[in-house]
């Protein structure tokens, strides 16, 4: 790796976080180039290949020897290991990850519909469970053992000790289901409505359950992290002071604790995406909506590997990408003060 | 481990607990010899609870009440043992990273961080789509995908105790790191050791029924969480009552208490390190 050049980076100054944004962008290489070796490694040292593997299902019909040949060309399975991983590394780099023949279409054309669904999810669910798990941690902060934190505290246990996606299935009972009020499943009406303003609509409306299933996963966490600053917070002499002097309500707890509070739940923000995107796929599954997780989910089901690592692989794309530019947002806004 | 836990349930209040993880414990490993009858398909499809069934019976006719016993051994002990082998890993890099040279501690930590940046859930993902692991493979897999958050923790913790006089002393003998950390790292962190265990016992619960809920794992493998997946499809009916509540209670149960456990031994750490020197 390109230390060498790092260090040679002036430290000084307003440029002191430039050798760290790069380090990490650096890291998250690294990172996809594991996981890219990993992708290849595991279908090659595993018994059986691709080709015996289409043989054992019932999507294929009898072979010559050279149609088989051509089959082998095509999935890259010809020549040794080395020509195999510089043509795999070729055309992933290309964008090329391959012919999903279960879907009958290329893989990267079925991720770059799926992506933007992902990324809708957790886009929206990121924001609500930033606004719950902060507005309550400070709530629960301002009185520890208060009767609020004592509530909060408990439902946040509850909250975190069940899988995301039990919760999942839960809201989509208990909304969709019992009491049907809210779309249970899918990303739109089954005929979209026309016209831009509906469609938008539509698409919100199917993305109450999903989001907020997504975000309650993450308010646990939010929650505990500003509970337990705020509790720090609340024996400070400024906050004791304002109190005294009759403080409260919104001023109290934006700006007195609010604004204290905005470091750590910055830092904390860029694993709040990793842990999105490992809790995205279960609650597309659960909610059949049709981004990458719902499209790994088939490709699983489906026996399609090539689909499945490509999916993998954008996943992982996406999410490094994202933790990086919010390493870098949260840099830049901790330079300013 | 549990010995060390036990002198934190005597007190005031915290033996419910106890009596709580004792009576789930020998519940989960009597639950063969109290299952007379096996998990075995039936013609008697979706039954509603009834005398003969006790929980109903899915899709394809097998008793939910045994299903859930049979899944109990599985994911209790694919979670505690897979935790283990996290935590043992996360020790050694943790040691290795707090003693070793700064070669060996710089790349231990960029490879901690590596592994922060991704969700573990895509190596999972991957891994378990080829090769569909059996109780064994589940532990390997989730023990080898767990340990990167721990490690700093430790090391911090390992630092701290490395600077005291009795590790110092037994250095300038001649002792070897490998003696000091049997002897004197490991017990003194050892409080905060088991604290960990008990959060990485809850996040292999939570990855292991993922895994199951998604169909990854080896089918004659029963679980809570697969048993879960199971019942996906009987949402639009009345059969979810009986197929997908009693393993999600189960499996909530089981996390509630590893989280009460974890709390237990943190409040005891903690008391011990205000009474401590």
């Amino acid at each position: 790796m390109s230390f060498g050049l790092l260090t040679a980076v002036p430290k000084a100054g307003g440029h002191a976080q430039i050798p760290e944004l790069l380090r990490g962008f650096a890291t998250r290489l690294a990172v996809f180039l594991l996981l890219l070796a990993l992708t290849f490694a595991l279908p090659r040292l595993l018994p059986g290949d691709p080709v015996e593997l289409l043989h054992s299902s019932d999507l294929m019909r009898e072979l010559t020897a050279a149609e088989e040949q051509q089959l082998y060309r095509s999935m890259g399975l010809e020549g040794s290991w080395l020509d195999q991983f510089a043509g795999y590394m070729a055309a992933v780099l290309q964008g090329n990850l391959g012919y999903s023949i279960q879907h009958g279409a290329a893989v990267s054309q079925l991720l770059a519909h799926a992506l933007p669904w992902t990324g809708l999810l957790i886009l929206g669910a990121m924001p609500i469970a930033l606004l719950i798990g902060v507005t309550a941690g400070i709530e629960a902060g301002r009185c520890p053992h208060g009767p609020f934190d004592l509530i909060a505290t408990g439902l946040m246990t509850c909250l975190s000790s069940v899988p995301p996606f039990a919760w999942a299935i839960l809201l989509v009972l208990v909304f969709g289901v019992m009491w049907p009020i809210l779309p249970p499943a899918g990303a739109q009406s089954v005929m979209p409505p026309h016209g831009a303003v509906q469609r938008a609509i539509d698409i919100a409306w199917h993305a109450v359950l999903p989001m907020l299933s997504l975000a309650l996963h993450e308010v646990a966490r939010f929650y505990f992290l500003c509970r337990g600053e705020a509790v720090g917070l609340s024996s400070r002499p400024f906050i004791v002071n304002a109190r005294a002097r009759g403080l409260g309500g919104l001023r109290e707890r934006i700006h007195y604790y609010g604004r204290n509070l905005l470091p750590a739940v910055l830092a904390r923000l860029s694993d709040s995406v990793t842990g999105l995107v490992g809790t995205v796929v279960f609650v597309e599954i659960v909610f059949s909506y049709p981004g990458l997780g719902g499209l790994i989910y088939d490709a699983i089901g489906d026996r399609d590997y090539v689909l499945l690592q490509g999916a993998v692989l954008w996943l992982a794309a996406f999410v490094l990408l994202m933790n990086w530019l919010l390493d870098a947002v949260v840099s830049v806004l901790a330079r300013r003060g | 481990m549990a010995f060390r836990a036990s002198e934190a349930g005597h007190r005031k209040g915290d033996w419910r607990w106890w009596a709580a993880l004792i009576a789930l414990l020998s519940a989960v490993t009597f639950a063969g010899l109290f299952t007379s009858e096996p998990y075995r398909t039936s013609t008697d499809v979706l039954m509603p609870p009834s005398t003969q069934h006790w929980l109903g019976t899915n899709a394809v006719g097998q008793d939910v009440w045994t299903g859930l016993l049979l899944a109990a051994p599985n994911t209790v002990v694919i979670a505690f043992t897979s935790a283990f082998l996290a935590l043992a890993i996360a020790v050694f890099f943790a040691m290795a990273s707090a003693v070793g040279v700064p070669l060996v501690r710089a790349g231990i930590l960029r490879t901690v961080d590596m592994f922060q940046t991704i969700p573990a859930i895509l190596f999972l993902l991957l891994v378990a789509a080829w090769v569909q692991p059996g109780m064994l493979g589940i532990v390997l897999i989730i023990g080898l995908s767990a340990w990167q958050d721990d490690v700093r923790v430790i090391r911090a913790a390992v630092l701290r105790e490395s600077t005291r006089e009795n590790v110092q002393y037994v250095r300038h003998q001649g002792g070897s790191w490998l003696y000091c950390a049997i002897h004197h790292l490991i017990p003194a962190v050892w409080p905060l050791l088991v604290s960990l265990y008990l959060q990485a016992t809850r996040h292999a619960v939570m990855k292991t029924a993922g895994l199951a809920f998604l169909g990854l794992t080896d089918p004659r493998l029963l679980t809570w969480g697969g048993m879960m997946q199971g019942a996906m499809d009987h949402l639009y009916g009345d059969a979810w009552r009986w197929l997908l509540v009693p393993p999600a209670v189960c499996l909530a149960m089981f996390l509630y208490l590893v989280l009460s456990l974890g709390k237990i031994a943190e409040r005891q750490s903690m008391a011990r390190s205000s009474v401590g020197p």
